[in-house]
């Protein structure tokens, strides 16, 4: 398969992007988040409904981008789970038509191998064996990687994902989605030792994440202060959640490479943009003299290139075998 | 030829018309967990048409029906029209499902001078409804079955209605002075040849390339709703 067209809409972001080994010729994301942060959320039905008006156009620019057109391309790749099974039905629809009406294989891809694919991709690809971390909105997921084709969890959250819990501290916060950049604005301003947080750490030495605590933590903190003072106090709660949000990413990170045997980390998802995640990444996988893949910005957040990125190393399935595949939320 | 789909109600329905000529037509019920079964069944029932149509090459246009009915049945069949279209460079034109569901019920079976509605059941209590008085079907409504009449303007005395939501409010329906065909007669079933039958008449003037067909819902999202009000309150 050497050049692929993928398409990506689990969650609010249309992505289309084609691919060629692996280099994306064009990485098209249409983002809803400006949409979406007028309910401070995402609203699974307005994500779908904005999906079929911009899926068509985001293909098209994708083709136009990377210099071909659907008959040059070789299979179409689509993320058929997990994600809001409205949204998915979108691409996994428009990918199915793509290649049927055109006799093309289809590629069905898991949108977490996606994450871990990202690091695949040019520029500096990252070979396995290495550990990724994938933190986002939606996921928050400590994964083995092994080979190109597949990943093991080694460690999830039991409840929020951490993006989750940064939007909703920030929406507590009275700072506007998505959380995370708002999140990471105020807390520079901020204390991160002011507020002491609980730190969800499992003695048995388990990888699995938990925010929900930090979250009641910081109800609690809003609910003593009362508005005023918490309104002044804005900056100091930011910094203290946010740096028990990277403290917990960061602890598991270090537990797991005390496991051993690992050389490499590669850290994706939206929230490894936020800078003190990167920093602390940074600063551990230094002391430890393990290389450090920051999959770049374009990458982390929810995309298409890494789809496709998956489904070089995924197995197609030739037409017409895909006729009946559907989504799966989970 | 016409290729046509609608996956609006609870059916999965797939026909192809050559110069007003049903060429095939099929359809599929829900799956055995009730669930409509648009997303595994649609796509197999539209190669199998084409293919037996003799091909892509012979497909000049896709009829879709664009609802009003099930939010994620309608974005099943357009996001499918318009990656066929894409892929295929063949104009789309969107046809009401309740114009079909209309369109459905035979003319002789309607006392002279009655009109013919197609039904469709919108959930919540509610139906989705567009009468033909002769000239084809008008805008559909959304109301409550016992409001049926008022709310497509009156003036239809011997009318019949028929479709997924006349046979679901059959008792209210009736009782709103419409004549509703037995449950198992296929008017309550949408048909795709109608959908095909309705595309031909409007001609080939109105399919667009690219496509710019967009659903019915009649309905916005909730979450909007709930927005509006909060910020009255
Ligand atoms: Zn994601």
């Amino acid at each position: 398969m050497r050049r692929i067209l993928a398409i990506e809409t689990s969650c609010d972001d249309t992505c289309a992007a084609v691919l060629e080994g692996p280099r994306a010729r064009s990485n098209v994301v249409s983002s809803q988040a400006r949409l979406h942060a007028r309910y401070g959320g995402i609203v699974p039905e307005v994500a779908s409904r904005r999906h079929l008006e911009l899926i068509n156009p985001v293909i098209d620019a994708a083709l136009e981008g990377g210099g071909t057109d659907l008959d040059r391309v070789d299979a179409v790749a689509v993320t058929v789970k997990p994600g809001l099974i409205g949204a998915l039905l979108v691409g996994v629809s428009t990918a199915k038509s793509l290649a049927a009406a055109t006799g093309k294989p289809l590629i069905p891809v898991d949108h977490l191998h996606g994450h871990v694919a990202a690091a695949f991709l040019e520029p500096e690809p990252l070979a396995p064996p290495f550990l990724a971390l994938i933190v986002s909105g939606g996921h928050t997921l400590l994964a083995e990687v092994r080979a190109h084709g597949s990943f093991a969890v080694a460690g999830q959250t039991l409840d929020d994902a951490a993006g989750e819990a940064l939007d909703k501290a920030a929406r507590l916060l009275g700072l506007g989605f998505p959380g995370g950049p708002a999140i990471q604005r105020e807390a520079a301003a901020g204390n991160p030792e002011s507020f002491p947080m609980p730190v969800a750490m499992s003695r048995g030495g388990g990888l699995d994440f938990s925010f929900s605590g930090l979250k009641t933590a910081l109800v609690y903190a809003v609910g003593d202060l009362g508005p005023e003072r918490t309104l002044e106090r804005r900056a100091d709660l930011a910094a203290s959640f946010q740096e028990a949000v990277v403290g917990q990413l960061v602890a598991k990170l270090r537990r797991a490479l005390d496991r051993g045997g690992w050389e490499a980390v590669a850290l994706g998802g939206g929230v490894a943009a936020n800078a003190l995640l990167r920093e602390r990444a940074t600063a551990l996988c230094a002391e430890r003299g393990v290389r450090l893949k920051l999959v770049p910005p374009e990458l982390c957040t929810d995309n298409a290139a890494m789809i496709g990125s998956a489904a070089r190393h995924a197995e197609p399935i030739a037409y017409p075998g895909y006729l009946a595949l559907d989504a799966a939320a989970r | 030829m016409i290729l046509g789909f609608d996956t609006a109600t609870g059916i999965t329905a797939v026909a192809v018309a050559d110069r007003g000529a049903v060429v095939s037509e099929e359809w599929a019920g829900p799956g055995p967990d009730g669930r409509p079964a648009a997303a595994r069944e649609l796509l197999g029932m539209i190669d199998a048409a084409v293919r037996g149509a003799g091909g892509w090459e012979r497909i000049r246009t896709v009829a879709v029906g664009r609802g009003p009915g099930s939010f994620t049945g309608l974005r099943i069949a357009i996001s499918t029209a318009r990656a066929l279209s894409q892929a295929r460079r063949i104009p789309v034109v969107g046809i009401d499902t309740t114009a079909a569901l209309a369109a459905g019920i035979a003319v002789d079976r309607v006392a002279a001078g009655g009109a013919r509605v197609g039904v469709v059941d919108a959930r919540r209590g509610e139906v989705f409804a567009a009468a033909d008085r002769g000239e084809g079907a008008g805008e559909p409504v959304v109301c409550r079955p016992r409001e049926l009449a008022e709310a497509l303007g009156g003036g239809l005395a011997g009318a019949t209605a028929a479709g997924d939501g006349a046979v679901r409010f059959r008792s209210e329906i009736e009782a709103a002075g419409f004549a509703v065909p037995v449950d198992e007669d296929p008017a309550n079933r949408l048909s795709a040849a109608r959908i095909c039958g309705l595309a031909a008449k409007m001609g080939r003037g109105e399919a667009r390339f690219p496509a710019v067909v967009t659903p019915k819902y009649m309905r916005r999202p909730d979450a909007e709703r709930w927005r509006e009000r909060d910020h009255r309150s």
